[in-house]
């Protein structure tokens, strides 16, 4: 069986290039928010709607982008971490990866209809920032853990 | 579903790690199925029992708890 839509293995490596920057990026953004001037610049926004003013569209406008720079180095590189080839990919990993899939699925909306039910304002909005990135990091935690478990079993067997 | 695979293989003096390159998958994969973790695909299953010369029927046989739904 072909596993359809996956990269080739090396694009693994690439993912992690990206990932990590993308991590210390995150905590510097956490800890500084937008108060680092060298990322204000202008920027094309389609729709913005800044605090106490109205909603504009196509406009240009000044913005910190270190989140945005944080984003996308954190999704495509969990991307391609998750769904790049195993070495050797095959039938029995592409079930465990589906299987993965599904669960990080479901503990993802678990955690956050709990949140929608229990949190409220800017902790909320903190919630869903964070939510951009969980679901791949709980397929990637999920998936590496069913595969380790595969190769100790061999391990124990010898 | 049972097999035979374990039997088969120390017929031939090969090993799950041999067995698995002849077949082109991997180690886990072959473990599985000797464990009877995993249900293989039927081109595995030929591909299986063609490098054993035998038949399917040979190495894979039902059991009852496989008609149950």
């Amino acid at each position: 069986m072909k596993t359809n839509y996956l990269f080739p293995n090396r694009f693994k490596k690439i993912g992690w290039l990206l990932f990590i920057p993308g991590i210390i990026l995150g905590i510097v953004y956490l800890i500084y928010q937008s108060d680092i001037s060298l990322f204000n610049i202008k920027v094309f926004a389609i729709a913005e709607e800044a605090i106490f003013s109205d909603n504009t569209f196509f406009s240009v406008s000044e913005n910190n982008i270190l989140d945005e720079i944080t984003s996308i180095l954190l999704i495509i590189g969990a991307l391609l971490i998750a769904f790049s080839k195993e070495k050797s990919e095959d039938e029995f990993i592409s079930i465990i990866r589906l299987k993965s899939l599904v669960w990080a699925t479901y503990v993802n909306y678990a955690i956050l209809i709990f949140a929608i039910i229990f949190i409220y304002d800017m902790t909320f909005f903190w919630v869903l920032v964070f939510n951009m990135f969980t679901l791949l990091v709980f397929f990637l935690v999920r998936f590496n853990w069913a595969l380790y478990k595969s190769k100790k079993q061999i391990s124990d067997e010898e | 579903m049972k097999n035979s695979i374990k039997v088969e293989r120390a017929k031939k003096n090969i090993t799950q790690a041999q067995l698995a390159e002849l077949v082109k998958v991997s180690r886990q994969t072959i473990n599985a199925i000797e464990l009877g973790k995993y249900n293989l695909s039927t081109i595995l299953a030929l591909k299986i029992a063609h490098v054993f010369n035998q038949s399917v029927h040979d190495v894979f046989e039902l059991e009852e708890s496989d008609w149950e739904s």
